[in-house]
């Protein structure tokens, strides 16, 4: 491959991250292949030199910050053609609809951990007035039956102590619950960007 | 050699080259390799970063009709250099004291 052909496949590899970012790393490698000639490499060993374009273009977008690299890889290399215009509005009754079913999903994931959440402080709430309600009802009437306000002061405390342990197990739970949708939000993420986080476990 | 720590490495590398005198790409590269692996494809981001975390400068100087870019290593660069240098002393301490104690136990 000669210093044009490098050149040409560089750029074209880069095409669509910004305009600078593609003009500074060609003149980077234009330069590097230059030096090398001046050294006394011939212009295919100096352009040789300078390894797999592949690599020099990984290096490149690793740099970016993540919001380009979407921004990029989310654009389309091209502009669309007619019969793909055609092609996603005809199939806009699927796509459409798939799309509704992966974000319904994933929000449907969100609201069954929330639900279990706020079920759980609810249990917790419920032993805890109970609780409250058979301390209070027990005394009350205490002096009226004194069998049954004892069981049933009893009951409330029953509930009250189980109420209260039952708080700590709940929170240390939801908090695991909260991690576990924070989990499950990065790998929805990492379904978009699995080729870059890859590259970068490799390297 | 782990990734984290041959990019740290690098860094200090090329910033230590650029401490005895501005210098450019290919150059930067020569003066670097006895010690380090290192090509166009790694150099290239490294230099970027150092350039946006303002450890060097970069200027263009004209050379035989074409433009040159020249790095200069900051304030904030040498800086590197130091808390690199400072933080490898308790690396090097626990570097000799397993060397040692390896070679003892060989002996025995």
């Amino acid at each position: 491959m000669n210093k044009t052909e490098f050149l040409s496949c560089l750029e074209k590899k880069l095409a669509g991250l910004p305009e600078n970012e593609v003009e500074k790393t060609r003149s980077f490698y234009l330069e590097m292949i230059d030096d090398r000639s001046e050294d006394g490499m011939s212009e295919e060993e100096a352009v040789a030199a300078m390894g797999n374009i592949d690599d020099i273009v990984k290096a490149a977008m690793l740099e970016l910050p993540l919001t380009t690299l979407m921004k990029t890889k989310m654009r389309p290399k091209a502009r669309l053609k007619a019969w793909e215009i055609v092609l996603l509005v005809l199939g806009f009754p699927l796509w459409f609809t798939l799309l509704a079913a992966f974000v319904v999903v994933i929000l449907s994931v969100y609201v069954s951990v929330w639900a279990v959440i706020i079920s759980l402080y609810a249990t917790v709430a419920a032993l805890v007035l109970s609780g409250l309600a058979g301390i209070f009802g027990g005394l009350f009437c205490l002096f009226q039956n004194f069998a049954a306000s004892l069981f049933i002061l009893g009951s409330g405390l029953i509930c009250g102590g189980i109420g209260i342990l039952a708080f700590f197990g709940v929170t240390a739970l939801s908090v695991w619950l909260v991690k576990l949708t924070g989990l499950f939000l990065r790998w929805i993420k990492s379904l978009f960007i699995t080729r870059e986080v890859d590259y970068e476990i490799n390297n | 050699m782990d990734v984290q720590l041959k990019k740290g490495l690098l860094e200090t590398c090329v910033l230590t080259v650029l401490n005895r005198g501005d210098s450019y790409g290919y150059q930067i590269i020569k003066d670097a390799s006895p010690y380090l692996e290192i090509s166009e494809s790694t150099l290239y981001p490294i230099l970027k970063r150092l350039e946006s975390s303002d450890c060097l400068n970069v200027y263009s100087v004209e050379h035989n009709g074409r433009l040159r870019k020249y790095y200069k290593i900051t304030d904030a660069g040498r800086e590197k250099i130091e808390t690199f240098l400072e933080s490898w002393k308790e690396v090097m301490t626990v570097y000799n004291f397993i060397t040692e104690e390896m070679r003892s136990s060989d002996n025995e």
